[in-house]
């Protein structure tokens, strides 16, 4: 589904990306963890063109993606993207946030877009409080409708960039349990996180990503328990604690 | 202890209160005083001359209010040229073109916002009204006059407007632009839906503010021979002896005209008030 062929990502001098690859099949769901700095961030917005690779190549379903005759805002509207900081529209209620797309973009009628927008907020358990404005709502509620306002593109795979860093403890449950649902019913996702007990409910396979390669990847249990690497193993016991 | 700050905001705002109301009393006392009581405030002067005064207002008015909206369209568009980013250089000839239009329309837009800024408008005023003068020497020099007075406010206001609008643009977080574009926005898209609808709501305040700025900056105009309000009030007050009359009725137009417009805006930005965007009151509990 996603294909990342030796990626490299220059910012300035500081090469972010050295030679990323990996292969993620459909319905899988890869965890990325990694120090700050390592470039799992950087490697997701590659692989939905928010950021251009500078060499190597992205394929999406097949498609060749990072190439300059291609329309980058359709490559964007087949890969759900997901922030730590939310970024939901200020300026809209949680159900506009998530029929805007829909209908600027793929050209929805309102009606339906407003069908679609109300079932997908009672999917993340939102349906109450479609006409909040983002202040209105608690960091889980607003990270809930951010993957709402992904899932409303129809998307092939949906990527996630430490969605629960920015939250207080008491509310990564319930988006957790959002996105594992969501894992669940085959969704292709690939998910940057720190969240253990996600990775090893969610994830058959784990990326160690440090200083713009990947040092080691496996089943969560291998990485967790028994990794290979130094570095890996300094990682993992500091997450694990 | 809470109970005793409370008795001393009490006993602060009743003093405030009471000096507020003797300061008024003292100064409109004063005020008649010299007015009515040592001078004699002529009624019969106002209730004769007030059209002309009008008229005058109108002239304000209407320079001010036609300056302000060509220059919030030049504001606007340059104000968002600087506002925007750096942009990616796309590879090929046709790609160094468009960046290079966009960089020099940058540039201009700086050294624009930099003359408007960094001079009197008075001298603005002058400036192109002479130029204009020599240059079309032939037109009729009140026409002369009103045209140049028109593009020294235009000019000035849209100088003063772009960095407000720039302001407005910048202050909404990138983390907005980022999420529109990773559900397939174009630039422009994510621009018009999203960055907009924010920035404009943030610039209504500063906006309205620029709008009185001009109206009264426009009494500046009387120099290069515009009768508008200052200028009515000032020959009246000469020619006709009455300088209290006069700039009674002149300050009470400015303020006929300001109040109004502050009042109206401060009803629209009441309705366009959304939670989390620009200056808050207590959050609304709406859900």
């Amino acid at each position: 589904m996603i294909r990342v062929e030796d990626v490299h990502k220059y910012f300035g001098t500081l090469h972010v990306l050295r030679g990323i690859t990996l292969d993620v099949s459909k319905g899988e769901a890869l965890v990325i963890i990694g120090p700050s700095g390592s470039g799992k961030s950087t490697l997701l917005r590659c692989i939905n063109l928010l950021v251009e690779p500078d060499a190597g190549r992205v394929f999406i379903d097949g498609v060749h993606v990072n190439r300059h005759d291609i329309n980058r805002e359709w490559v964007r509207q087949q890969v759900g993207m997901v922030f730590q900081s939310f970024n939901l529209f200020t300026h809209l209620t949680a159900l506009e946030n998530v029929m805007l797309g829909p209908i600027r973009v793929k050209g929805v009628s309102r009606e339906q877009a407003e069908d679609k927008a109300k079932q997908l907020l009672a999917r993340v358990g939102l349906a109450a409080k479609a006409n909040a404005y983002p202040a209105e709502l608690s960091g889980g509620q607003q990270q809930r409708v951010a993957i709402a306002r992904a899932l409303a593109m129809d998307p092939k795979a949906m990527l996630f960039d430490e969605p629960t860093s920015a939250l207080d403890p008491e509310y990564i449950r319930e988006v957790l349990d959002v996105m594992t649902a969501l894992a669940r019913e085959g969704m292709t996702m690939i998910v940057v996180t720190h969240e253990m007990g996600f990775a090893s409910n969610v994830a058959r396979r784990i990326v160690f990503m440090d200083g713009g390669v990947i040092l080691e990847e496996g089943h969560p249990q291998e990485i967790f328990e028994h990794p290979k690497q130094e570095r890996t193993r300094a990682f993992v016991s500091k997450i694990l604690r | 202890m809470g109970s005793l700050e409370d008795v001393r905001r009490q006993r602060t705002r009743t003093f405030d209160t009471i000096a507020a109301v003797v300061l008024t009393v003292g100064i409109i006392g004063l005020l008649l005083e010299v007015l009515v009581g040592r001078y004699g405030l002529s009624w019969t002067y106002i209730a004769s001359a007030w059209p002309i005064y009008l008229r005058g207002a109108w002239v304000t008015f209407y320079v001010t209010t036609v300056a302000y909206i060509v220059g919030m369209g030049i504001g606007f568009i340059i104000g968002w040229a600087r506002a925007a980013r750096v942009s990616v250089r796309k590879p090929g000839a046709q790609g160094a073109a468009v960046f290079g239009v966009k960089y020099t329309l940058r540039r201009m837009g700086d050294g624009y916002v930099a003359a408007i800024r960094g001079t009197p408008l008075f001298v603005q005023i002058v400036f192109v009204s002479s130029v204009l003068v020599i240059r079309f020497s032939s037109l009729d020099p009140n026409q002369l006059a009103l045209i140049a007075g028109l593009v020294a406010l235009t000019a000035n206001t849209g100088g003063y407007q772009s960095e407000i609008f720039r302001a407005g643009i910048q202050t909404v977080h990138t983390g907005q632009v980022e999420a529109a574009r990773a559900i397939g926005f174009s630039r422009w898209k994510a621009m018009r839906h999203v960055v907009l609808p924010q920035a404009l709501r943030l610039v209504i305040p500063p906006l309205t503010n620029e709008y009185i700025g001009l109206l009264k900056a426009s009494s500046l105009l009387l120099v290069i021979g515009i009768v508008e309000l200052t200028e009515i009030g000032r020959r009246e007050a000469f020619f006709q002896g009455k300088p209290f009359e006069s700039f009674a009725i002149v300050t009470g137009l400015y303020l006929l005209i300001t109040v109004p417009v502050s009042k109206i805006v401060e009803y629209i930005e009441r309705r366009l008030r959304v939670p989390g965007l620009g200056s808050q009151q207590a959050p609304t509990t709406r859900v």
